[in-house]
């Protein structure tokens, strides 16, 4: 499907037509996250084993709750990215959309109601990156960079550059959705729902495949008739969508419109796709990666925490991270389809060749 | 600088020197030969043609003289002793400059930048404009370039841009020029310009290898020409004087093409057997004009018909089927798709019936990082819409599979498409289109780098696609391959500018023909 076919399924399949193919699925599902869940889960235990409190349920929980809104936008991030596209303007998306909520909260309007609004402007947001990007020819990247400053200066205006508090947080909208369902943060629970449906959708449908033959070579797609601009608006649209998602649950949980958070999110959102494995070059995307990258950066974060580390090095960490675990994953795929003891052993060559 | 200048040759100021010759060269690619024995001799002062079909080793005979490729066997002397460049840079400064096909212009850089690609000359240490200038006037003058110096190269048009190519190579002071394919990006009057300059180089005792495929301007720049023929030389350096565009044709494709014979090939071609009743009407040119390319082209191609388009480069043949696929718009009259509509983009010709299938099939056909599968369903599912909106991966790996097998495509479905070779790659592309069921197919060059066997089964294939189907289905096909036209189609078109000039069909339907017909008249 996304991924280049493994040795062992080639010759499985040698033969015309499906084959034993079964849970072939699931394991290569396994495969292609396998390096960056492992980095997730050494790094936990490391952390662990060091500080037993890092992984107290408490700790984990709200390691996970960080996560969760850069997490959603990552993995609108991915269908972008797949499609050879860019959405700088996510995190002025999810500012814009957070503002908005807050001011209808703050002017009257039912909080659950708001969501009609805001989710939509979402929605409308990316659709306008991706009418921009196709009308006017020019790349999503120059396109994007333009409408997060648009987006963004939107916000500071409509908050005057303050934040905007006084919110009924009483209720039910700032309640459920900034608090717990059976104990977890229920941002965490939206981003493990995204994360099922859009797996399937980038996966197993036809809009998904579109988008991932569009990135894979955009020139056969548009001579295989594909509906490009259409596709390529819709895959926008969604990846502003999940941030207005982000904003929504941010707005919930924090019970106050900020128009200055959320700066930077997109460069995270797209470290958090490359760590898991989304390619920069089109064709290829794990929303599973994509989610479990945004989870490694906000462990390290935790970690710097609880090992004392000055807060000044936190980016310089996070960095480190990136490097690291998108070197890891390469040599893990580089060394596909030669068993995985075969693949430990060519990335620990790899890095000690490296290395000396 | 119009014909009648070149006439008698101005008496050469040197005596006719052998500058350049390879002897005996041989090269073998995967153990297949692409050259076997071949040798040309270069006499100061002269242009000397090198012609061939596509494939008959021209490129390999130009890389191995310029130094990028290095023979097998045989022997490159420069003034009598033997030469082994190692690198084009070599040989350039041996005084052996090409001008190669492919334009190898820096687009943002100047013409001056351009002029001189290893650093603008130098005054006090700085580069020097007004020196850059001192030393290209001439030559761009020469040439007829009225251009500032400090244009940017990619703002020139493609006539001039081949111009600037030439005058960097002139700039170098070569003793041996090579200039491949030159004429093919230029106009009738840029034309002229570069026969006027070809003059002036024989008066500076330059020996020219000029290689083209337009047989008219050959005879009327050359003197002398050799001729190759699947990797050997068939008209070894024959004063131009000697041969005329016959004689040339049948060098190139050799005596059993160019008798009067047709359909000697022994293609599995049930072609234009008079069981075989064309059907209706399935694309209609009326009158189309794209300014530039097409000039009131009327053509009509039926179901159950393989018309050919042939032509030189930049003869208009592609955007026939570029017209016809949606691609380009028409500024004037009108085409028809079958059901009346006319085509306004790929996607929507697509919907109609349409199967574009591009030469280059890396670029334009193929995601080479996915599996065959997936490429072979993605018109039909992601083009068309056809099946749900889920992934119904079983179905659409069966049904993949079945094209593929139809198509014997080699190594099953599951591999990534990159992997295959050229031949199976192009099955890939054809079962894709397959799988649509379209009523008119557009094929371009649609046997390039596929080999012999593979041919031969693309072929099969073609035939058997115009004939299968409801009703039918209308193959155009553009082809620079001339036997692939004669042994694939029920008759030719030929274009030249942008016209169509001529049809050919059952007896007359010949390479030699063709080839004559492509050129005629051309140059004058």
């Amino acid at each position: 499907m996304t991924q280049p076919v493994t040795a062992e399924e080639s010759t499985a399949d040698r033969s015309h037509g499906a084959g034993p193919r079964g849970r072939a699925w699931r394991r290569r599902l396994m495969r292609d996250e396998l390096g960056v869940s492992l980095v997730l889960v050494l790094l936990v235990a490391a952390a662990g084993i060091a500080h037993p409190a890092f992984v107290h349920k408490d700790n984990l929980l709200s390691i996970a709750q960080n996560s969760s809104y850069v997490g959603l936008m990552a993995v609108g991030m991915v269908f972008a990215l797949a499609m050879r596209e860019v959405d700088l303007s996510v995190g002025g998306t999810y500012t814009l959309c957070l503002v908005v909520g807050a001011v209808l909260i703050r002017d009257g309007t039912d909080p659950w109601l708001s969501l009609l609004v805001t989710l939509p402007l979402a929605a409308l947001l990316g659709a306008f990156n991706g009418l921009v990007t196709t009308v006017l020819e020019i790349p999503s990247f120059i396109v994007t960079l333009g409408t997060a400053m648009l987006y963004r200066g939107m916000a500071l205006a409509l908050a005057d550059g303050r934040q905007i508090s006084n919110l009924p947080a009483g209720n039910s909208f700032f309640t459920v959705l900034g608090g717990t369902v059976l104990s977890v943060p229920t941002s965490v629970w939206v981003l493990l729902v995204a994360l099922i449906v859009f797996t399937v959708v980038l996966t197993r449908t036809r809009f998904g495949a579109q988008v991932r033959a569009i990135g894979s070579n955009p020139e056969a797609a548009r001579f295989s008739g594909l509906p490009i601009t259409r596709t390529r608006i819709k895959a926008l649209a969604l990846t502003g969508l999940m941030s207005g998602v982000a904003g929504a649950l941010a707005l919930a949980f924090f019970i106050a419109g900020d128009p200055t958070v959320g700066q930077g999110y997109e460069l995270t959102a797209i470290a958090a796709c490359i760590i898991g494995g989304t390619s920069l070059a089109g064709g290829r995307g794990s929303v599973p990666g994509a989610v479990f990258g945004s989870l490694i950066l906000s462990v390290v974060a935790a970690a710097l925490v609880f090992f004392q580390v000055p807060i000044n090095w936190t980016t310089f960490a996070t960095g480190a991270v990136i490097l690291l675990a998108v070197a890891l994953d390469s040599a893990l795929r580089r060394s596909r389809g030669v068993g995985l003891k075969q693949g430990a052993a060519a990335v620990v060559s790899r890095l000690f060749r490296r290395s000396a | 600088m119009p014909a009648e200048h070149v006439g008698p040759p101005p008496v050469p100021p040197h005596p006719p020197r052998t500058v350049l010759a390879a002897t005996a060269v041989g090269k073998r690619y995967d153990g297949i030969p692409v050259l076997a024995e071949a040798g040309i001799t270069l006499r100061a002062g002269e242009v000397h043609a090198l012609v061939g079909e596509n494939g008959a080793g021209k490129s390999t005979l130009v890389k191995i003289l310029s130094g990028v490729v290095r023979p097998d066997t045989g022997r490159v002397l420069l003034d009598g002793r033997e030469v082994a460049f190692a690198t084009s840079r070599q040989a350039s400064a041996a005084g052996v400059a090409l001008v190669s096909q492919e334009l190898a212009i820096f687009g943002d850089l100047s013409v001056a930048e351009n002029l001189f690609p290893h650093g603008l000359p130098r005054r006090a240490g700085l580069t020097s404009n007004a020196e850059a200038e001192r030393r290209a006037r001439p030559v761009l003058d020469e040439l007829g370039l009225r251009l500032r110096l400090d244009t940017r190269a990619g703002d020139l048009d493609l006539a001039d841009r081949q111009l600037l190519e030439i005058c960097r190579a002139l700039l170098t002071e070569p003793r041996v020029l090579i200039l491949d394919e030159p004429t093919s990006a230029l106009p009738k009057e840029a034309v002229d310009r570069l026969a006027a300059v070809l003059l002036r180089t024989r008066g500076r005792g330059i020996a020219v290898l000029y290689i083209s495929h337009y047989l008219e301007e050959v005879l009327r720049f050359s003197q002398r020409v050799t001729v190759l023929r699947d990797g050997r030389v068939t008209l070894g350096g024959a004063e131009i004087a000697t041969v005329d565009l016959a004689a040339l044709v049948t060098a190139m494709l050799g005596e059993e093409h160019a008798a009067p014979e047709p359909r000697a090939a022994p293609a599995p071609a049930p072609a234009s057997g008079p069981a075989r009743e064309p059907g209706a009407a399935a694309v209609v040119l009326d009158s189309v004009t794209v300014p530039g390319r097409l000039d009131r082209v009327s053509l009509t191609a039926r179901r159950r018909e393989v018309v050919g388009l042939a032509g030189l480069q930049g003869a208009g043949h592609l955007t026939v089927l570029e017209v016809t696929g949606g691609r380009a718009r028409p500024a004037s009259g009108s085409v028809r798709l079958p059901g009346g509509v006319a085509p306004r983009s790929l996607r929507q010709a697509t919907g109609h019936g349409v199967a574009f299938v591009p030469s280059d099939r890396k670029r334009y056909g193929l995601m080479l990082d996915r599996p065959v599968w997936e490429n072979i369903t993605s018109v039909s599912w992601l083009g068309l819409h056809r099946g749900g909106l889920l992934l119904h991966r079983r179905a659409l790996v069966d049904r993949a599979a079945r094209s593929a097998r139809s198509l014997r495509v080699d190594g099953g479905v599951h591999r990534r498409t990159g992997e295959l070779s050229g031949g199976n790659q192009q099955k890939v592309v054809f079962a894709k289109w397959l799988d649509t069921d379209p009523s008119v197919m557009l094929l371009d060059d649609p046997t390039r780098g596929v080999d012999i066997r593979a041919r031969a089964e693309m072929h099969a294939v073609i035939r058997a696609l115009a004939d299968e189907g409801r009703e039918g289905r209308a193959v155009l096909v553009a082809s620079t391959d001339l036997s692939e036209l004669v042994e694939l189609c029920d008759r030719v078109l030929v274009l030249q500018r942008g016209r169509i000039v001529d049809e050919l069909s059952g007896e007359r339907l010949t390479q030699q023909a063709l080839s004559v017909s492509m050129n005629a008249g051309f140059a004058g």
